[in-house]
């Protein structure tokens, strides 16, 4: 008896393995089609042009910020050194308890001044608005803590702008960025109404983007360089394709570009759930599918920018957890999109994908863990098929991955050809080394879900190098 | 079980190794010979056989969105080559459904610049084939300008085409004055907009009557461009007329009011000091907002904290504009400008 159940167990987290790497499959295809195109579409763009129009369309760029003090000054200089014709730079500051206030005031000559802006959106208490004597174009929001969703209304109150930016507080971006992600939206304004675009991490992003193209740096420390994998893979085999299939369900928080008019008849950030991005990208799609209206949510493979990655496990399970349990909250929020026709791709497919693959996956993973061990034990299992399976997953994690290497490197050209190379022999042992981390993310962060947490457990940023 | 799970397993595996190696290979040995090439100079010029299979491959009407990109990439290939076919091939390519694919014909139209590309590009702007704000991008890159032929453009009998017109010839103030003017009265408030905005860079009595008449216009985002233009071209004289906008039911007409204001600067004060005490908060804590972005509120503080007027705009702006006014003060006298 024993032994049966343990045998369907086995079976049924074979079958679930096998499922979903038939689907990562497919996608890759489809992400190695769209990459293509972009790359294509890349190549026919004027930058030059583009940058000196007055007819690309003004962004205001929203900063969440919330005891930030060690990468707010980096960030915000990056951001006021975009090339674009017109833009504003809206730093919120969310009642934060370290120096960020400080650090801003002091770098950007900050002056406070009274300015009667729309209350489009309920928000805690504005203390002052900062505008800076360098730069005509920097507002600074100091306002009491209410989390990122909150910090970002504010933004959203104070900006002038029909196209929004909400970008975060520990990112280095590249010049271009605003450009790279705007260019899509000027082919097409009426219909679409977001895009985000590929972002990778460093253990710090100041000193990895001060590398010129070509010759970036990936952090030597293999713990980071999973990290940075795991980005891609997110980007380049994910969401690029679910962009193409017409799902892309995540605008990821750190470089989110939204229509104002879309965000404001959505009710903007929502502060109910641990984390903003991911709710926001199924809510706009769950209200314009139900109105039947035409649109269009996109994911780019350029690289914008470069984003602070945790140097610890500890920080690291701490984001994972979050990340994991923000999208239990959603998926279940949005629970009537599954399988239903009604909400198209989103629904039929894009939803169930999301239902799969990461909310099912750690009870899937728990059993994995608890049922294969006993099934050796007992000898309903063999060892060596074990080792046999352990080998075939490495290696499809190993292609999957060098698939998304393959696709970022074909776009950007960005790392030096060393580095691709420790990455591609780093890939396959994602499964011993950084695996089990994320899996134990994902239990903790399923378990918190069920447990009604909604704190954000923000983790210390890493130490930087002195400017 | 084993026999099966063995089976999956080894399936995979026989698919995942030779995947992870071969991927693995054509990634380094793809980025060492982009290494190379990129050290090499690319020729511009093209062999017959080249330039035959380029020709072919703009030539035929491909459906895919991928063999689409390869057309267009072709296309510029030739074009940078000086292609004579170019002309004749780019049509083709201009009139593609997908935006997109149009708007990279239109990149390449611009970089031509000849006076074909350019009736091809106006041409484009009047169809609609590829966005015309990128097609208005590259009109105005052109060199030499095409200053007179957009006069024609501002008299199309379609809404959009004269708006685009009325909004190219802002480089050009020797141009279509009348027309512009004629246009701020167009049944399309789209058009009424580009004409009054673009008036604003101009100067003339005639521009002045214009400017100020839209001010009253039924559409609000009009009233928008028209209060920013005639903040600029009326000037002080403006500021009464302008003020009124303060109070107005719209946000952006309020901000737009208040730029032109502040644009205007100390020669606003007087009509700003008189709404004050208006019975509309929008316009009293609009006055004492703009009096305090033109440093009006940060002279009488140091200069006469005491001042009855000093208090009558902290009354109309608020406390927070009071308490920022005396923190930038505090600034003002560290970096000792009093005494100054």
């Amino acid at each position: 008896m024993t032994s049966n159940v343990l045998g369907v167990i086995v079976l049924v987290c074979l079958g679930y393995l096998l499922l979903t790497n038939i689907i990562y499959v497919v996608l890759v295809a489809v992400a190695a089609v769209e990459n293509g195109v972009r790359r294509h579409e890349t190549a026919s763009q004027d930058y030059d042009v583009l940058s000196e129009s007055r007819f690309t369309i003004p962004v205001s760029v929203i900063v969440a910020a919330y005891d930030e003090e060690t990468a707010i000054v980096s960030t915000v200089e990056s951001l006021l050194a975009f090339d674009y014709p017109e833009f504003e730079v809206i730093v919120v500051n969310d009642g934060s308890n370290d120096e960020t206030m400080e650090r801003l005031r002091d770098a950007f000559e900050l002056e406070p001044y009274e300015v009667f802006v729309r209350h489009v959106f309920t928000t805690e208490d504005v203390r002052a608005i900062h505008r800076s004597a360098r730069r005509a174009n920097l507002i600074v929001v100091d306002k009491d803590n209410g989390g990122k969703a909150d910090a970002l209304n504010a933004g959203l109150n104070v900006a002038r702008f029909r196209y929004v930016c909400g970008v975060d507080a520990d990112t280095v971006f590249d010049r271009e960025a605003l450009l790279k992600g705007m260019r899509r939206v000027v082919q097409d304004p009426a219909r679409i109404v977001g895009v985000t675009s590929h972002l990778t991490i460093a253990e710090d992003p100041e000193r990895s983007m001060a590398a010129p193209k070509g010759r970036r740096p990936i952090d030597r420390r293999p713990f980071m360089a999973y990290q940075h994998l795991d980005y891609l893979r997110a980007f380049f085999n994910n969401r690029l394709a679910w962009s193409k299939l017409g799902f892309m369900l995540c605008s990821v928080g750190a470089f989110q570009i939204w229509r104002r008019d879309v965000l404001e008849e959505v009710g903007g950030y929502s502060r109910r759930f641990t984390c903003e991005d991911i709710e926001l990208t199924f809510r706009v799609h769950e209200r314009f599918l139900r109105e039947g209206r035409d649109y269009e949510i996109h994911c780019l493979p350029d690289n914008v920018g470069t984003t602070e990655g945790p140097d610890t496990v500890r920080k690291l399970v701490s984001q994972r957890e979050r990340w994991q349990r923000v999208i239990d909250e959603t998926v279940w929020h949005y629970r009537k999109m599954w399988f239903n026709p009604r909400y198209g791709s989103v629904g039929i497919v894009g939803a169930p994908f999301y239902l799969m693959t990461e909310v099912l996956a750690p009870v899937v993973e728990v059993l994995a863990i608890v049922s294969l061990p006993i099934a050796i034990a007992l000898g309903v299992f063999d060892p060596v098929v074990f080792g046999v399976m352990i080998a075939a997953i490495a290696f499809m994690n190993g292609a999957l991955t060098a698939s998304a290497i393959l696709l970022d490197d074909l776009q950007s050209r960005t790392y030096r050809p060393r580095d691709l190379t420790r990455l591609l022999l780093l890939a396959p042992l994602d499964l011993v080394l950084y695996r089990p981390i994320i899996v134990w993310s994902r239990i903790k962060g399923s378990w918190r879900f069920l447990r009604g947490d909604k704190a954000w457990h923000k983790f210390e940023r890493n130490e930087r190098a002195p400017a | 079980m084993d026999a099966l799970a063995l089976r999956v397993a080894v399936v995979v595996l026989a698919f995942a190794l030779p995947a992870w190696i071969l991927l693995s290979l054509v990634i380094v040995l793809g980025r060492l010979r982009y290494e190379r090439s990129r050290r090499k100079p690319t020729a511009k010029a093209l062999g017959p056989r080249e330039a035959d299979r380029l020709i072919r491959r703009v030539s035929r009407n491909p459906r895919t969105e991928w063999r689409k990109w390869r057309r267009v990439a072709a296309l510029a290939r030739l074009e940078e080559a000086h292609h004579p076919a170019v002309p004749r091939l780019i049509r083709a390519v201009l009139a593609d459904p997908d935006p997109r694919i149009a708007a990279a014909a239109v990149r390449t139209l611009g970089d031509i610049g000849d006076d074909w590309a350019i009736d091809l590009l106006l041409s484009a702007l009047r169809t609609g084939s590829g966005p015309r704000s990128r097609i208005a991008a590259e009109i105005e890159r052109l060199a030499p300008a095409p200053g007179p032929r957009l006069l024609a453009l501002a008299r199309d009998w379609n809404p959009v085409v004269r708006f685009w017109g009325a909004t190219l010839l802002g480089p050009y103030p020797e141009l279509g004055e009348s027309s512009l003017i004629a246009l701020t009265w167009d049944s399309d408030p789209n058009v009424r907009a580009a004409a009054v905005e673009t008036l604003g860079s101009r100067s003339g009595a005639a521009v002045e009557a214009a400017t100020l008449a839209a001010l009253d216009d039924s559409e609000w985002f009009v009233r928008v461009h028209a209060a920013r233009a005639a903040g600029r071209v009326v000037g002080a004289a403006a500021a009464p007329t302008i003020i009124r906008l303060l109070g107005e039911e719209r946000w952006w007409v309020r901000t737009a009011a208040k730029d032109a204001l502040r644009g205007i600067g100390a020669d606003a004060v007087p009509s700003l000091l008189s709404v004050l005490t208006h019975d509309d908060p929008f316009a009293r804590n609009g006055a004492a907002e703009v009096l305090q972005d033109i440093g009006f509120v940060d002279f009488l503080a140091l200069d006469n904290p005491s001042s009855p007027l000093l208090e009558r705009i902290y009354a109309a702006g608020g406390e927070k504009l009071r308490e920022a006014a005396e923190a930038r003060v505090v600034g003002l006298e560290g970096e000792g400008v009093r005494a100054a």
